[in-house]
């Protein structure tokens, strides 16, 4: 257990010392400036732009620059070059905007997953099942922002509320019952769409687990005694399904910090999306490369974090 | 029965047929009958397949019969199925078939012929990125698969660092730092052959024993770079690139290739580790036949099933893709129409001209669909455990 724990966190140390680099190289050796140290720009003196060469490191080699990005990554120290604001405030107060979107799009796509797969691996072959598979292909299929469309479009010309932006403006006056609402219909449509395509595969691959599971003796043995189905299904069939998805648990981290680029433009909130999608356009590589960087190392935590529970949950696995 | 009229019989059996009656064009047919949906995904893919040539015949060219760059500013935001307005317009600028089949946009140009344009842009988008993917799945799969035990050398490593080093400082201006590692480059290469006469081990001096020591497996190699690959979040990972590079369509099918590939490595290298093992590769070896041959003409058969269906799935996420780079403003740039920038021009118009939004969206979600059904659809039929059961 503990040589396993060793193990990867040295290899995961390693991948992530290359994601560093590779990141970097990318960034750094695309063609284009970044908009403060762009000649092109009528706005900046020769002399302003040698300063912000200067204050960005821009003149110094490419690894001298490495150097000093990582230096003041890990203290903490690193400014955006767009507003000198600490990378990390930013990044911060961003994802405490982005947060409720993932929370409840997680749990819409948990909670709904479970149920459908379940039930239409019961019956399967039924109409419900081929339903819900049809319905879950067009789930996966529909473009997320033509969706989002259709949706604004539905809701705004039936329940007649504003849907986009975090809250309506100048709602701060009113009632608190009716501002909650009006947060609440802010935040359902971005995270339904978020979860749409997570529905669609998560409730097919419940699906799957639960037929496998099915088609084991014990549960011909449970069916073959007289249990009553309902135990059967729930009692032995779906606590042993259960076991790949404890492990998913840690590959949802690195949505902690994706956000949805084209969903949180479309309804202009201002999340992790929107700042690395304007940190993109902005050429602002601070940021670009701590985001980057961060949901690297999230990503790495997240498949360690399941290894884990695997480990934890199912005896049968030793590492 | 007396063992007499069993000798007579054997003739027949060997006459009998051996192999299957069915070709497997035949099986693939009878399979797709049965599988309603992905028939319906095979049907519409033809069939967009079909569309998307004709679209680039009709609207190519210096006259084309559909002129999609067409600008009537005296038709802007008709309906579909609108009669233009004759008295407005000069004779070349009056649709084909006297009517816009699918309405104007904002511009008044006509929404039929910018949907023809783009769906060959979809289609090659879709088939270049997945090209480019699979290549590279198939080739990094396969070594890692095949040659996978072989170790690398320090050496190599070296000598690839300095090769890239240098030319990455050569193009960038530092001229003399780049020469001079290419120089101990090409040191290494002659250290390397006047190492491979001197065979006994044990007279290497210390520092060409690490050199010429055995650093990393192939196999280890390529799946940790998967892993790297991996650690990048994929959309956001395309959009810096995109957004970076100048904008043109290559561009978009090459960065959706090289960062879509990692799949397609991991289930060809395993694919490769069975397969290597089994009876039919040893006897293939055994005849004396080379590596490159025993790959392609007696493992990738065998492997190709799997790679053909996430082929298949990749073409619709790739299409996708593209649709949201171009909804984004990074997509192909704009006299050059495609589905999503169509879309994303009508969505300011959303309210008063809905189809903006809609035909290009419906489009999509169609074309999406039938390659998800088809692809699914091909998974069982390329199952040989499903085949068996039928």
């Amino acid at each position: 257990m503990l040589s396993f724990i060793g193990r990867s966190v040295i290899q995961k140390t390693i991948t992530l010392f290359f994601v560093s680099i590779v990141s970097f190289l990318i960034i750094h050796l695309a063609p284009g400036k970044p908009s403060q140290v762009n000649p092109m720009n009528p706005k900046f003196t020769p002399e302003i732009l040698e300063r912000f060469q200067k204050e960005f490191h821009l003149d110094k080699p490419l690894y001298v620059q490495y150097l000093y990005f990582y230096r003041g990554l890990f203290t903490g120290q690193t400014v955006s070059w767009k507003d000198n604001q600490s990378v990390f405030s930013k990044i911060w107060g961003r994802f405490l905007n982005s947060l409720p979107l993932f929370i409840v799009g997680t749990l819409i796509t948990w909670t709904l997953s479970f149920p459908v797969g379940i039930r239409s691996a019961i019956y399967r072959g039924g109409i419900y099942d081929r339903t819900t598979t049809f319905l879950s292909y067009l789930l996966i299929s529909i473009p997320g922002f033509f969706f989002a469309y259709v949706l604004i479009i539905f809701v705004v010309n039936h329940f007649h509320v504003p849907v986009i932006g975090m809250e309506t403006f100048g709602i701060a006056n009113s009632s608190i019952p009716h501002m909650i609402m009006d947060r609440i219909w802010h935040l359902l449509l971005p995270s339904v769409l978020g979860a749409t395509g997570g529905i669609a595969i998560l409730s097919r691959y419940v699906r799957s687990q639960m037929l496998e599971v099915e088609g084991q003796d014990y549960i011909r043995t449970a069916k073959a005694k007289g249990l009553p189905p309902d135990q059967v299904h729930y009692k032995h069939a779906f606590r042993n399904a259960l076991l790949p998805f404890v492990t998913m648990f840690g590959l949802i981290l690195p949505g902690l910090i994706g956000g949805s680029v084209i969903i949180e433009t479309i309804f202009s909130w201002p999340g992790m999306g929107r700042m690395a999608y304007d940190a993109i356009l902005a050429r602002d590589y601070p940021v670009i490369l701590t985001v980057n960087f961060v949901s690297a190392v999230l990503v790495l935590a997240g498949t360690f974090v399941s290894d884990l529970l695997y480990l934890v949950v199912d005896p049968r696995i030793r590492l | 029965m007396n063992p007499g009229e069993n000798h007579i019989d054997a003739p027949d059996y060997i006459e009998a047929p051996l192999a299957p009656k069915h070709t497997r064009m035949q099986e693939f047919g009878r399979m797709l009958k049965q599988n309603r949906l992905a028939a319906l995904g095979f049907f519409i893919f033809v069939l967009f397949f079909l569309c998307a040539v004709t679209g680039l015949i009709l609207t190519s060219g210096t006259k084309p019969l559909f002129n999609p760059a067409m600008v009537r500013l005296e038709e802007k935001l008709r309906p579909p199925l609108s009669k233009p307005n004759l008295q407005a317009l000069r004779p070349d600028q009056v649709p084909v078939l006297n009517v816009y089949l699918m309405g104007t946009d904002d511009l008044g140009r006509d929404v039929f012929a910018r949907m023809l344009q783009g769906a060959w842009v979809s289609l090659t988008v879709g088939f270049v990125a997945v090209g480019i993917s699979v290549f590279i799945g198939i080739f990094m799969g396969g070594i890692a698969g095949y040659f996978g035990q072989h170790h690398i050398k320090a050496i190599h490593i070296l000598f690839f660092l300095c090769l890239i080093g240098g030319i990455g400082l050569v193009l960038i201006n530092a001229v003399f730092a780049g020469t001079a590692l290419l120089l101990l480059c090409l040191s290494s290469i002659v250290f390397l052959l006047s190492a491979r006469d001197k065979l006994p081990e044990k007279t290497l001096p210390a520092w060409k024993g690490i050199l010429l020591g055995n650093a990393v497996s192939v196999d280890t190699l390529i799946m940790r770079i998967v892993d790297i690959m991996l650690c990048f979040p994929s959309f956001f990972l395309i959009l810096t690139v995109v957004a970076l590079l100048p904008a043109s369509i290559y561009n978009i099918m090459i960065v959706i290739g090289l960062t879509s590939w990692m799949g397609t490595t991991r289930f060809v290298r395993a694919e490769f580790l069975s397969l290597r093992e089994q009876d039919f590769v040893a006897a293939a070896k055994a005849l004396g036949i080379g590596n490159f041959r025993i790959i392609f003409r007696h493992i990738m058969p065998n492997a190709v099933a799997p790679v053909l269906v996430s082929a298949t799935i990749g073409i619709a996420t790739a299409i996708l893709t593209e649709a949201g780079l171009s909804f984004l403003g990074f997509g192909v740039p704009p006299p050059h129409a495609t589905w999503g920038n169509i879309l994303s021009d009508g969505k300011n118009f959303i309210f008063d001209a809905p189809w903006l939004t809609f035909i290009p969206g419906i489009a999509i979600l169609i074309v999406v669909l039938s390659f998800n059904l088809f692809g699914e659809g091909l998974r069982d039929i390329l199952n040989p455990k499903l085949r068996e059961r039928h």
